[in-house]
């Protein structure tokens, strides 16, 4: 089982990452109900399920469910539409690159949330200001993954397009394009999994509904159980996010398998 | 006039304080339907004179023209095969010979799928039409690039070591196919290789380049030496190819040793 970096068989990884999950669980579950942290501050992990059916019998959760991967998409989406063509502009011409990087640079280090409060001043505490967080989060660190991504198409494709008769328009479309593709989508799914982290910020500071404004409204009763199954839900989210993008991946880019 | 004329070019990288001079001034006329090996030693700058006939690196002076006129950037007239990345994966092998053909305005529809078999055919992938690049091997990839590379109909093909990646049979079969290849398309080639024995069996004219910067130190006329077209493998068994294969050698060994001894002597 050792075998040094020998791959296993998916049955033997699928038992060795239930078998950490379940330790993680059996841990939690002892130390809650042994009484090292009082069940106030860790409910067992039966009561978080519990609790994760009381938020849907109790409270419309499902309907803060759609809200949120509704915003996530609506503003993952707006960040890619502007992101990906300007980062394909960014690595093909070098002047597009000079002027945009060092802007894009330093947006990319401000803290996000330390944004929220001009965001707010600006868009008020609708919509439109939680998408505008959401995209701030996303945009700035996408569009230089993907101006890298196209800048590590190798040279040969690109000179094979320009000696087939292609135009420099052409070139990016049916060669550049293609052939970063995969590494586009990967970090795509990256990306996707921050705009979560920001969803959650936006929705704490000012939301009525959403994830993260049912996790915020319930700590104000001491809900612990509530608590963690909303941060539980979101983990399921990105859970299931996540591997969709990959199972699309892996059928969309066989042709990458060895 | 020849048919492709590089008049004086030369190649220089770098700015003020620290220049490479790749390609000293040279002079090259080739005629068409000719195929002319370049062989040298590597980092020479063989492969810098044929980026410039294919318009991929701009001539720090001199000029190359085509029939007279004058060449600039990279187009559909300069075929270029690479030794890596040479097919593109996202693409069938029926894909990238498409490609091939998608910038020609000359062919109909029904031309283009034509044309694509013919290719497919002519590189003797028939049957592997739908593959993608991880299910061929190399050589085949390798095939597929030279399918492609012709499909866009160029006046000049430009090859930069394509088979040298490849393992020495699978080299041995791609040069019977480009033999092949060269009978029926008769493509005036530049092809860069660092095989002496590649260099004289493809060639109808083999032209000896010295260590870098690049100058041309021998140019031999390969099809006088060795006969016409009609060559295979058993050719370099032959006393002319052996003897033709000593004279480069020797060639190439005293220019090693004449650019040992001026760089030990430079300042």
């Amino acid at each position: 089982m050792f075998g040094f970096r020998t791959s296993l068989p998916r049955r033997t990884e699928l038992a060795l990452g239930l078998a950490g999950l379940l330790l993680f669980l059996g841990l939690w579950h002892v130390a809650s109900v042994s009484g090292w942290v009082k069940q106030q501050f860790l409910p067992t992990p039966f009561a978080v399920v519990e609790a994760f059916g009381r938020l849907f019998t109790e409270r419309n959760f499902a309907g803060d469910i759609a809200i949120s991967v509704g915003r996530v998409w609506l503003a993952f989406l707006l960040s890619v539409i502007v992101a990906v063509p300007l980062g394909l502009l960014m690595s093909c011409y070098r002047a597009v690159g000079a002027f945009v990087e060092p802007f894009v640079d330093f947006i990319r280090y401000l803290p996000v949330p330390a944004m929220v409060p001009l965001l707010i001043i600006w868009f008020g505490v609708g919509e439109a200001s939680k998408i505008a967080v959401l995209w701030m989060g996303t945009f700035f660190q996408l569009v230089l993954l993907i101006s890298d991504d196209t800048k590590r198409v190798p040279a040969e494709y690109v000179e094979s397009g320009f000696t087939l008769g292609a135009s420099q328009w052409q070139v990016i479309r049916d060669i550049v394009f293609p052939a970063a593709l995969p590494n586009i989508v990967d970090n795509l799914r990256i990306t996707l999994g921050w705009c979560w982290t920001y969803l959650i910020i936006a929705e704490i500071v000012a939301a009525s509904s959403g994830i993260g404004h049912v996790i915020w409204s319930l700590r104000r009763f001491v809900k612990t159980p509530e608590v963690m199954a909303g941060i539980v839900a979101i983990g399921i989210i990105g859970l299931l996010t996540d591997q969709a993008f990959r199972w699309a991946h892996r059928r969309r880019f066989r042709y990458l398998e060895r | 006039m020849a048919y492709l004329d590089l008049t004086n070019i030369s190649k220089t990288y770098g700015t003020d304080g620290r220049k490479v001079q790749a390609v000293a001034p040279l002079t090259l006329a080739m005629d068409r339907g000719q195929i002319v090996t370049f062989l040298g030693p590597s980092g020479c700058g063989k492969t810098t004179v044929m980026r410039m006939v294919g318009g991929l690196e701009t001539p720090t002076t001199g000029t190359i023209t085509l029939d007279g006129a004058r060449l600039g950037g990279p187009d559909r007239r300069r075929g270029m095969v690479f030794q890596s990345y040479a097919a593109f994966p996202w693409l069938t092998v029926a894909g990238n010979i498409r490609l091939g053909l998608k910038y020609r305005a000359d062919l109909s529809a029904s031309d283009r799928e034509d044309t694509v078999n013919r290719f497919i055919e002519l590189v003797g992938l028939k049957g592997f039409a739908d593959s993608y690049t991880n299910q061929i091997s190399g050589g085949m990839r390798q095939r597929v690039a030279i399918a492609r590379t012709l499909a866009a109909n160029p006046d000049i093909l430009l090859m930069d070591e394509p088979f040298g990646a490849l393992d020495a049979l699978t080299r041995e079969h791609l040069q019977n196919k480009l033999l092949e290849i060269n009978r029926t398309a008769g493509k005036t080639t530049i092809f860069v290789t660092h095989d002496v024995e590649e260099a004289i069996l493809l060639a109808h004219r083999l032209v000896v380049f010295s260590a870098r910067p690049a100058r041309v130190l021998e140019d031999i006329n390969v099809t006088e030496q060795l006969g016409p077209d009609d060559r295979d493998q058993a050719l370099r068994d032959t006393p002319a190819f052996l003897s033709l294969r000593r004279e480069v050698q020797q060639i190439i060994r005293a220019e090693y040793i004449r650019a040992e001894a001026e760089a030990a002597h430079a300042p």
